[in-house]
């Protein structure tokens, strides 16, 4: 019967390996380089979409309720400020609030996917008025192939909010954890960094959208 | 401490209330008066910018600022 005794040299190629751990600040700047160039990528996705629909659409664009899409974006812009102001709070030691910015931004997020998914795409297939204001949408998936194009902006510009609130709300309870200190505070940090580019892609697409160009007959 | 929090808040409170106005401007413009696409175009990048500049802090890439 034999016996294992740890290597001494197991214990000193640990030590060492821990002495070659990059430096926190130099991981912050890999990790900050790293996400940005992720989120250049998405600009492919997200622009040849926006290309697709200038060349589907040209200067024309479906009839969409002008409220839904204003309301969607005001609100989007209330979640991107909330955000910042929870990323300042985490920076400044105030987990409070960092924990209340950071839920009301998750909240204004799924308002913004409710008035996009509900109202604009009317899953639920409802009718309704709201002071002279027509709330529900009427454009369907199989209204050709320029509806087709207003689904896959939409649809894929919500799948990132769904992720992004998803983030949210993983980062809050970490911050509710006591896992994040005003020195390393990454996951705060890069998820912030990610809802404001879910921020930035809308601010194309709300305007080639509901603005540009005039109603299709 | 307190001071530079206070002046965090306030530069993105401003920001907010910059991006709102142009978003307002936009809908109003394009909903009564013209749908031209290179005007939208032009307050979505002044926009976009504020949101990078601001929010994101595009700037720590380069300046390898810490938190």
């Amino acid at each position: 019967m034999t016996s294992y005794t740890k290597p001494i040299h197991d214990d000193q190629h640990a030590a060492e390996h821990a002495n070659h751990e990059p430096p926190f600040e130099v991981q912050l700047q890999s990790n900050r380089l790293g996400l940005w160039m992720f989120m250049f990528s998405e600009i492919f996705l997200f622009g040849a979409l926006l290309v697709a629909r200038f060349y589907l659409w040209g200067d024309t664009r479906p009839d969409l309720s002008q409220e839904v899409g204003l309301f969607a974006t005001v609100v989007l812009l209330f979640s991107s400020w909330f955000v910042y102001r929870g990323q300042t709070s985490m920076e400044f030691g105030d987990r409070q609030g960092f924990k209340r910015n950071f839920l009301l931004a998750a909240a204004m997020g799924t308002a913004f996917l409710i008035s996009v998914v509900v109202f604009e795409w009317n899953v639920f297939g409802l009718s309704g008025e709201l002071f002279g204001v027509e709330l529900f949408g009427h454009l369907t998936i199989a209204d050709g192939v320029e509806s087709g194009v207003f689904f896959a902006m939409t649809g894929w510009h919500a799948l990132h909010v769904t992720t992004g609130i998803l983030l949210l709300l993983i980062m809050w309870n970490k911050g509710r954890r006591g896992e994040f200190t005003p020195d390393r505070s990454w996951g705060v940090e890069g998820s912030g960094l990610y809802w404001h580019f879910v921020d930035v892609v809308w601010v194309f697409y709300y305007p080639a959208l509901y603005l540009m160009g005039t109603v299709m007959s | 401490m307190s001071e530079q929090k206070a002046k965090a808040y306030r530069r993105g409170l401003i920001t907010f209330l910059f991006l709102m106005v142009l978003t307002i401007a936009e809908y109003i413009v394009a909903v009564n008066f013209t749908s031209s696409i290179i005007m939208l175009f032009i307050i979505a990048l002044i926009k976009a910018a504020l949101i990078v500049q601001v929010f994101m802090h595009v700037s720590r890439l380069w300046r390898g600022e810490s938190h």
